[in-house]
């Protein structure tokens, strides 16, 4: 201590406990952060540069050339087309059904909790095991919908719909989690706005318009940019619902498949990851526009 | 304020990252331990032991429970479907921690041994008393042989033949197809079992059946897949183009389901609900179909069709091979165990379970006995066989194969025109392959 002191150091003994303690807290989530997230984003960025070889040995380092190939790929460009597709699907209906069921379910109703549980349970369930179902739902020779409408459509084959049909499926099931966000949030406004307003004579539409949603825009400004960033990395619905054979697969696989499929498949794990990184750069992108854009419409107090 | 919207931009940051770093943890894997002892989990004594078909769990437990009721070595058998099996052997191989004893095939097997993943076998076949190499197809040793060395055992071999629905054939007053008929006939025969309003099909070969469906029909005019240099493509043979301009037929007519129904269901689930009549199939289907109360009951298998002009009958044939990870912790006991499984009586029982024929010479006899179908036409079938055209990068090239035939079924492409891009796509990818 006397040592620290005559070295100038200025921790009280209060301090340091303090800084031991705190910094042993995150040590958890810091490793975990640099062992899981930090080292394979170096890793697949690194990767980026170079034709991989097989297993990983011999990698010849070829500069920017994946990324040119990616920039003149059509493939890339229409699974950028069809990932921005199923994000302008799912996100917004995500979020407006699931802020109308939120108020619903914020009111005094009877039954509230169950309705609650029930809405939530699709995100309880395994997403393999959704999109199972769902791809039998969709199954146009023996599927359910396509049974109760006597319809003869190709949900998931045809290569027009099949994006649409998969966001629905997303949209199934993320509207639980964004539910719950949107209660919390609404949990936080004050009833008082809502009884000064009534005594005004407001709707209970223009309250919601008035009250609610400016209040509520925090949260909503976070589950829509949550909500776009997973969209934008969608993989196991396609995955699972689409065979590889379907001839509408060209028109869904996002970027994140096409990453799989070279990176796994093909093997190119070089190709893969300069497709990954490109998405990075784009998500980044579009989240950096967003928490500008947030300045014109969301209100933290 | 300021502090919230900055853990906003955190978490959201971090969430765009978990992107970059999301590796292949997705694998459907179902697992189950075959000595019995009810543990789960690898404990360090037991072998593990991976394969992709779950048809084939039941009667390989069978194998694997006789092999540790001899050694006193436990095993672990885990099925993991084909394509995350090729993902979690890729990632046990770079990671160092491939199972202990798998199934190796043709179309990854040079990747594997040209980079030393796997167990070096030569000496131990040398010295082993139960594996003799004449006892098994030199082909399919070839598939597992590396300068001379060979990188596992050979475990079965597989046919073509063809299955038919007894019940629509009778519907239709259509005689059973015989050991003779042509392509002509099955085309013919085809026409007679489709019905208009779509409710039922003549027959079903999937964009990407090749080995069952249309490489067959390639080899019998004469054409070829691969060179045997394995530098060029035979898609833009004319023979080739020949033989496809079958299967062309068969589209333009309207015989075979749409690509659309075929992608979503599949030949095995089109033939065994009734929709389709014929479909080729390879011999390792058995076990599905034996398992389902109503292609047991209504299908039988015919051997594929001649060709009238050439009037050959090939089969396209492979086989898989038991391999070994190099680097695992109980090599001496994989090889037990390979040793074991390549044996005479394991082999013969692999064959007589109806697991699938078995490469051992000489066991196919218990094989045709093991199901109440005419499993002698897949016997009958290896009097002319072609394996199954590979070369280091089979996986790349066929399946931009399949994407380009898909194109012909759904009416965007002439077979002419698929046939040069997919001969064009591949000289790429073999060119590549030489660098």
């Amino acid at each position: 201590m006397a040592e620290e002191k005559k070295k100038g150091f200025s921790f009280t003994s209060r301090e340091k406990n303090e800084f031991i303690w705190g910094w042993l807290f995150i040590l958890p989530t810091i490793i975990g952060l640099v062992v899981l997230n930090i080292i394979p984003i170096i890793n697949t960025i690194y990767q980026s540069f170079f034709k991989t070889g097989d297993f990983g040995r011999g990698n010849i380092f070829v500069g920017l050339q994946n990324y040119q190939k990616v920039f003149a790929d059509k493939e890339i460009w229409q699974a950028l087309l069809n990932t921005v597709r199923y994000a302008i699907v799912e996100v917004p209906f995500s979020i407006a059904i699931s802020l109308v069921l939120a108020v619903l379910l914020n009111k005094k109703i009877k039954g509230r909790s169950v309705y609650r549980t029930i809405i939530f349970l699709p995100m309880v369930a395994a997403p393999a095991a959704i999109a199972m179902v769902w791809r039998w739902l969709y199954n146009s020779d023996f599927g359910l919908l396509n049974h109760i409408f006597h319809s003869k459509i190709n949900w998931v084959s045809s290569p027009s719909i099949a994006v649409y049909s998969i966001a629905v499926i997303g949209i199934w099931s993320i509207l639980g989690y964004n539910m719950v966000l949107f209660l919390a949030g609404l949990q936080e406004i004050p009833g008082d706005y809502y009884e000064a307003a009534e005594i005004d004579g407001a709707t209970g539409i223009s309250s919601f318009f008035n009250i609610t949603l400016p209040l509520l825009s925090p949260t909503i400004f976070f589950v829509l940019v949550t909500r776009v960033i997973a969209s934008l990395q969608v993989f196991d619905l396609i995955y699972m619902v689409i065979d590889n054979t379907n001839p509408a697969l060209g028109k869904t696989q996002s970027l994140v498949y096409l990453f799989y499929r070279y990176s796994f498949v093909n093997k190119n794990i070089g190709y893969g990851s300069t497709i990954v990184v490109v998405l990075l750069l784009l998500t980044l992108l579009v989240t950096v526009l967003q928490m500008i854009g947030q300045k014109k419409w969301v209100y933290y107090n | 304020m300021k502090k919230r919207s900055l853990a906003v931009s955190v978490v959201m940051g971090l969430m765009a990252l978990g992107l970059v770093a999301c590796g292949g943890s997705k694998s459907s894997s179902s697992e189950s331990t075959a000595s019995g002892s009810g543990e789960q989990g690898a404990s360090s004594d037991e072998l593990s032991v991976a394969i992709w078909d779950t048809n084939q769990e039941p009667g390989l437990k069978e194998i694997l429970d006789d092999f540790t009721k001899e050694t006193g070595i436990k095993t672990k058998i885990s099925v993991v479907k084909w394509n995350e099996y090729w993902t979690m052997l890729e990632a046990g191989a770079q990671g160092g921690s491939l199972p202990d004893v798998f199934w190796m095939h043709s179309n990854e097997s040079e990747r594997y041994m040209s980079n030393d993943m796997l167990l070096d076998l030569t000496d131990k076949i040398k010295a082993s008393d139960k594996i003799k190499v004449e006892n098994y197809p030199g082909d399919i040793w070839g598939l597992y042989t590396y300068n001379d060395h060979y990188y596992a055992v050979p475990k079965d071999v597989d046919t073509i033949a063809i299955w038919y629905n007894k019940k629509l054939f009778d519907e239709a007053g259509v005689p059973y197809p015989t050991s003779d008929w042509t392509w002509d006939d099955l085309t013919e025969t085809a026409r007679k079992l489709t019905k208009s309003d779509g409710s039922q099909y003549g027959l079903a070969v999937k964009m990407d059946n090749n080995q069952a469906g249309y490489y067959n029909l390639i080899y019998d005019k004469g054409g070829y897949v691969i060179s045997d240099d394995k530098k060029k493509s035979g898609w833009d043979d004319p023979k080739t183009i020949e033989g496809m301009n079958i299967l062309d037929t068969w589209i333009k007519e309207g015989l075979m389901p749409s690509a659309e129904t075929m992608s979503e269901n599949g030949e095995e689930v089109l033939f065994q609900s009734g929709k389709v009549a014929m479909v080729p199939q390879g011999s390792w289907m058995i076990a599905s179909y034996k398992a389902n109360e109503y292609t047991a009951q209504n299908a039988d298998i015919v051997e594929l069709p001649k060709d009238a002009k050439t009037g050959k009958r090939v089969s396209l044939y492979n086989g898989l091979g038991w391999a070994a990870a190099k680097n695992g912790k109980h090599t001496e006991e994989a090889w037990k165990l390979i040793e074991y499984l390549g044996s005479e009586p394991a082999q013969k029982k692999q064959a007589e379970l109806g697991v699938t024929m078995s490469a051992y010479k000489g066991t196919s006899d218990a094989w045709v006995k093991s199901a109440n179908f005419n499993l002698q036409a897949y016997l009958n079938m290896m009097d002319d066989m072609v394996i199954r055209p590979y070369s280091r990068s089979t996986v790349s090239w066929e399946n931009a194969d399949n994407e380009i035939i898909t194109k012909v079924y759904t009416g965007e492409l002439t077979m002419e025109e698929a046939c040069k891009q997919m001969a064009e796509q591949m000289n790429e990818k073999l060119a590549e392959e030489q660098k």
